[in-house]
């Protein structure tokens, strides 16, 4: 009776255990028995392991050549055998859930325009209008807030797991030092290929919940993943629609391409997922611009345009089960 | 167990075709889980109700914009209106059991355990509000708890929307201890439905009607007696005989559900799989089929044999356990998961 007591006790603990990790946007706990089973296997990985990743983490974050892609690059292959990406043909999948990400919320107001605008603001109110267009086409949508909340970077990344989205696509507005700055851009997940990448990835990670332990993890899971060549695929279709729509829009708009950084947002999503910065606030005309409905309307519209074009493209691969690019 | 005098502890099922409540009071309400408001004011003044469940909902659904929010065992995404529903039809079973105003509610609610697997984030934020502090776990998990099968049981709790699948191995079920199939009340229906219409190509009737019909004379193995319904052929009601369509459709759920108890069977330790193939419980709606257990106890000789007996009181198994959950849960439990 007592030892029935205890099993019950154990089992509502757990109960409550997972209830308040929802609670909290936590993602499920590992098994517990499962880990004992496996103690000795992961001891032994952890052993061979863990210097791997120190060799790693020294190589990735002490790297100063520009062009080298740090995470990319696997130790010597005269003692490591060099990982392999994926080939996406193993990953063709219909594209059925979107997740968007409406930047920042709550008292992380983001980027903030002379005329009193806030990025907040900005991009939730386009989430919201990407959001409807997607639905019309069928496709589900999830958003990692709908409100003036804040949601931790952490947060967001695992609502996106946990929703299982099939594409993560996370809206910014821009702010540079320089106020004439009419700059769209799109990133996804790599190293940054330039100071100011870096800089704006740091900007965007702050307050993200993480710890380094995490963040090392993280990208140690990302490295040889067909994730990292989708979401530049992704990125390329959204990055042209964005220069075709808002480019008539605003002539002055310059088309500064797809870029690859670190965002903890991408790192820690499962799925592919880009970055997009769809405007400038620093800039007067386009902080004017962004205040008008319609214009935030037509960055909506060529989200959606990319992102249908991209998924499009994805699931008749998917269907005829060939890979992309092959035809 | 200490509890505040006047908290009201509820233990919910909230099912795809029907809820039940079990409160700390004695309270015990069962309704079908169909929500539905009027479509426009001439409806309001009929119905004369802002909003209406159950059997009532099912009336007058010509006049209402009628619901059931966990169709397929999930709560539809996206669907405010679904939410809502999960909300107004859990606030009207706690109103069932007599919850006083301002009497402080703890709920557990026990759901289809796909709707946990798929979007437990979702359904925690449609839920919030309705009690003072909730818990979310799933069916099969509170069957067994109310019936302290914790440790070497399947539970296969049988709804309307989907079938769930658990082992209990002495630990909160994980996903590898669960399986859901479609293959369920709702499916029996549809495929009664089918045979009705093939072989009565000229009968009308509606997919409600086929729910009553299996309601009322579903069986498994050998007929307890003729099942004959009324259907209509042009303006004439006629009796029709649907006997063999009946078994056909109940007997449907047989092969998948056998099949996947051998799955998960053989998943489990060796040196525990025969105490699990002879501790196998039937639960929900489904598990009120007669000749069910000995059906499925029979296409499981093909397998290795094992026991399949139905738990006691299916209809309030799930809130009983439920309840249960609740009354066992600290304060401090209850701290953590108020709202």
């Amino acid at each position: 009776m007592a030892s029935s007591d205890r099993l019950k006790r154990r089992i509502l603990r757990e109960a409550v255990r997972e209830n308040v990790d929802v609670m909290h946007g936590l993602p499920r706990r590992p098994l517990q028995t499962a880990v004992r089973l496996r103690r000795p296997a992961i001891q032994a990985a952890l052993l061979v392991g863990l210097p791997l990743l120190g060799f790693f983490a020294f190589n990735t974050l002490s790297s100063s050549a520009p062009d080298r892609a740090p995470w990319l690059a696997a130790p010597s292959a005269a003692t490591f055998s060099a990982p392999r990406a994926l080939a996406p043909v193993t990953a063709s999948l219909d594209i059925r859930r979107i997740v968007l990400d409406p930047g920042h919320g709550g008292n992380d107001s983001g980027a903030r325009a002379a005329q009193g605008i806030v990025e907040k603001e900005i991009t939730l109110d386009i989430a919201r209008a990407l959001r409807a267009l997607l639905r019309e086409e069928k496709y589900e949508v999830v958003t990692t807030r709908d409100a003036d909340t804040f949601v931790s970077l952490r947060q967001r990344a695992h609502l996106a797991n946990i929703e299982r989205g099939d594409l993560f696509v996370s809206i910014h507005v821009n702010s540079v030092p320089s106020r004439e700055c009419h700059a769209v851009e799109t990133y996804y997940l790599g190293p940054a290929d330039d100071p100011r990448a870096e800089q704006l990835a740091g900007k965007e990670n702050r307050d993200s919940g993480y710890h380094l332990a995490d963040f090392r993890r993280l990208l140690e899971s990302v490295y040889v993943n067909v994730r990292q060549q989708e979401s530049r695929k992704l990125a390329h279709v959204v990055q042209k629609e964005l220069v075709a729509v808002l480019g008539n829009a605003n002539p002055a708009i310059r088309d500064k391409g797809v870029r690859s950084a670190p965002f903890l947002v991408l790192v820690a999503t499962e799925s592919p997922g880009i970055l997009a910065e769809v405007s400038c606030l620093s800039n007067d005309e386009e902080a004017r611009r962004l205040a008008e409905p319609a214009y935030r309307q037509s960055i909506a519209r060529a989200l959606f345009l990319g992102i249908h074009a991209y998924a499009d493209a994805r699931n008749r691969v998917a269907r005829l089960g060939q890979a992309p690019g092959s035809q | 167990m200490s509890k505040k005098p006047d908290v009201l502890n509820v233990g919910i099922d909230l099912g795809t075709s029907r809820s039940s409540i079990s409160a700390s009071n004695g309270a015990r309400h069962v309704v079908e889980s169909y929500v539905g408001w009027p479509v426009d004011m001439v409806a309001r003044r009929l119905v004369k109700k802002p909003v209406l469940f159950g059997r009532e909902a099912l009336e007058n659904r010509p006049m209402l914009d009628l619901r059931r929010p966990l169709e397929h065992g999930l709560i539809k995404e996206g669907s405010e209106r679904d939410e809502q529903a999960v909300q107004e039809l859990l606030r009207h079973l706690i109103s069932l059991a007599g919850a006083r105003d301002g009497q402080p509610i703890r709920a557990v609610l026990g759901v289809p355990a796909e709707a946990l697997r798929t979007s437990r984030q979702n359904l925690r934020g449609a839920v919030k509000g309705v009690a003072d502090a909730l818990m979310i776990v799933s069916e099969p998990f509170a069957v067994s708890y109310g019936i302290e099968a914790l440790l070497h049981t399947m539970i296969v709790d049988i709804g309307a929307g989907t079938t769930d699948f658990c082992v209990m191995r002495g630990r909160y079920p994980t996903e590898e201890d669960q399986r859901t199939l479609t293959n369920a009340g709702d499916s029996v229906d549809e495929q009664l439905a089918t045979l009705v219409r093939s072989k009565h190509p000229d009968a009308r009737f509606s997919i409600y009607m086929v729910r009553e019909w299996k309601e009322k004379w579903s069986f498994v193995g050998d007929p307890p007696a003729p099942v004959v319904v009324t259907v209509q052929k042009g303006a004439k009601a006629t009796p029709i005989d649907i006997t063999n369509e009946m078994r056909r459709a109940c007997e449907s759920l047989l092969g998948p559900i056998a099949e996947t108890m051998a799955d998960l069977l053989a998943r489990v330790d060796p040196e525990y799989q025969e105490r699990v193939r002879h501790n196998i419980i039937l639960a929900g709606g489904g598990s009120q089929i007669p000749g069910l257990a000995a059906g499925l106890e029979r296409v499981l000789t093909e397998y290795g044999g094992g026991a399949v007996r139905v738990v006691e009181d299916p209809v309030f198994a799930g809130s009983n356990g439920s309840l249960a959950i609740a009354l066992d849960a600290s304060e401090g439990d209850w701290e953590s998961l108020a709202d």
